[in-house]
């Protein structure tokens, strides 16, 4: 019983929340981002935030791929969708990601073939088993996934297989946290760094962000325990004059990350010199694109992409929700032209999304009078 | 149901079908090795074959974390 009650145990809960209250200064504000779309998805169902004192105020990050996915690259992936002879891949929740003239469950159902894949590596089966069509896989995530488009792209290289092809739209966290800390509206005092990406790039990445801004970052796991012992260990830091890294999830993230992981991803990726983030515009050296050795499955080589750029929606606030200047509802959109059946801004299309997060655990809530 | 996997989060392997959040992984027992391949389990007692290269020397009974159909991480601690 100790394992599964140890990260829910009320009690420990309660000691550390009285802990974190007992060591704030009740003079001062703190303003601790969560980078992680997880991390966001558990202080709303946990109740998180409610725990804490008043002057602790989480800020939700950018740590939802599907989110900073701009418009643009999905009207990329999808113009390929259009060929008869490809096979389009993604994962489920890139199936309802909108581009300009639909999302791709909408482009299946005009009948294009766009097939939903639980992993990469079933992508290439799918080439495997039909070797007269052509299967592109609309890559999509942090360093968490990948690896796993990269050990799929060397099998596929392994194997011989020459009809498939993956369009890479992996992004990297840490310039995504270096664009948060370089704009001039910045006002975090603290990070919360992301659990399962930083199993496979580890802690050490971060500690730039504690030796050149002065801001600390303490690694989070994912339940109601671990989010507040990084609060707490946020809070000592800042109490006492310190900015380091700390990793409060060790039993998953090794300092130096996964070797292996790793490896894949530099023999198979670059980094992009630049790359547009929905909500937060370009960012340089943010993204991963195919290494020349891999042109013969890069779609953006071998297809024609456009590059196309959509301008999202003026009147949405997404790059102020992102950077933690405004909170989901104080955006002008937020419940009213923007919700998460008809998303206008890139943070209300996914579940994990900060305003669709916000929407279904807070808003809708206080909507029905709970 | 397995419960110390639950110390490595809460998620089973029907919720890992998406790249909603950049930064999930899902807590797995190793049942069988096959090469690269391994058969898991996750608390559900739902099983799946994953592949294991980002974890070298897998072994039966070992907790992985699973992502996309492939462990990008195993359990630090040993069981006690």
């Amino acid at each position: 019983m100790r394992y599964v009650d140890e990260f829910r145990n009320a009690e420990l809960i309660e000691k550390t929340a009285q802990e974190i209250r007992r060591r704030v200064d009740p003079s001062k504000r703190y303003r601790l981002m969560e980078v992680c779309g997880g991390h966001t998805f558990s202080i709303f169902r946990f109740g998180i935030q409610e725990l804490l004192p008043e002057n602790i105020e989480l800020v939700h990050g950018p740590g939802c791929p599907v989110c900073v996915l701009p418009m643009g690259r999905m009207d990329d992936g999808l113009n390929l969708a259009k060929d008869p002879s490809v096979i389009f891949t993604a994962f489920g929740d890139v199936m309802r990601v909108p581009g300009s003239h639909g999302s791709p469950l909408e482009f299946k159902a005009k009948g294009a073939d766009v097939r939903m894949v639980y992993s990469p590596l079933d992508a290439l089966k799918l080439a495997v088993q039909n070797p007269d069509r052509q299967v592109v896989f609309f890559a999509i995530g942090f360093e968490t996934t990948a690896p796993s488009t990269a050990l799929t792209l060397l099998r596929a290289r392994e194997m011989g297989v020459r009809n498939f092809f993956v369009l890479s739209n992996h992004v990297l966290i840490l310039p995504a946290i270096r664009a948060i800390l370089e704009s001039p509206d910045m006002r975090i005092d603290g990070f919360l760094g992301p659990g399962h990406v930083s199993t496979v790039i580890g802690a050490r990445p971060y500690e730039f962000i504690a030796r050149h801004y002065g801001k600390p970052v303490v690694i989070s796991g994912f339940e109601p325990l671990d989010l507040l012992q990084s609060i707490l260990m946020l809070v000592r830091q800042i109490e006492e004059g310190r900015a380091a890294v700390e990793n409060q999830y060790s039993r998953v993230v090794p300092w130096d990350g996964n070797r292996a992981a790793l490896a894949a991803m530099a023999e198979v990726f670059e980094v992009r010199p630049f790359f547009e983030w929905r909500g937060l515009g370009f960012i340089s050296q943010s993204a991963l694109k195919l290494r020349p050795e891999f042109a013969p499955w890069d779609a953006e080589v071998q297809f024609e992409i456009a590059g196309l750029r959509v301008t999202d929606p003026k009147a949405a606030q997404c790059g102020e929700v992102l950077k933690g200047v405004l909170k989901p509802f104080q955006c002008k959109l937020f419940g009213k032209t923007c919700t998460p059946e008809r998303p206008v801004g890139a943070l209300m299309v996914s579940s994990e999304g900060a305003c669709a997060a916000y929407y279904h655990h807070v808003y809708a809530r206080q909507a029905v009078g709970e | 149901m397995d419960r110390e996997l639950a110390r490595y989060g809460e998620r089973r392997l029907r919720e890992d079908g998406c790249a909603t959040c950049g930064d999930v992984a899902v807590p797995v027992r190793v049942i069988a090795v096959s090469g690269r391949e391994a058969t898991v389990e996750d608390r559900a007692g739902v099983r799946i074959s994953v592949a294991i290269d980002f974890v070298p020397d897998a072994k039966a009974g070992e907790i992985l974390l699973v992502h996309m159909g492939v462990a990008i991480g195993r359990a630090l601690e040993v069981a006690l």
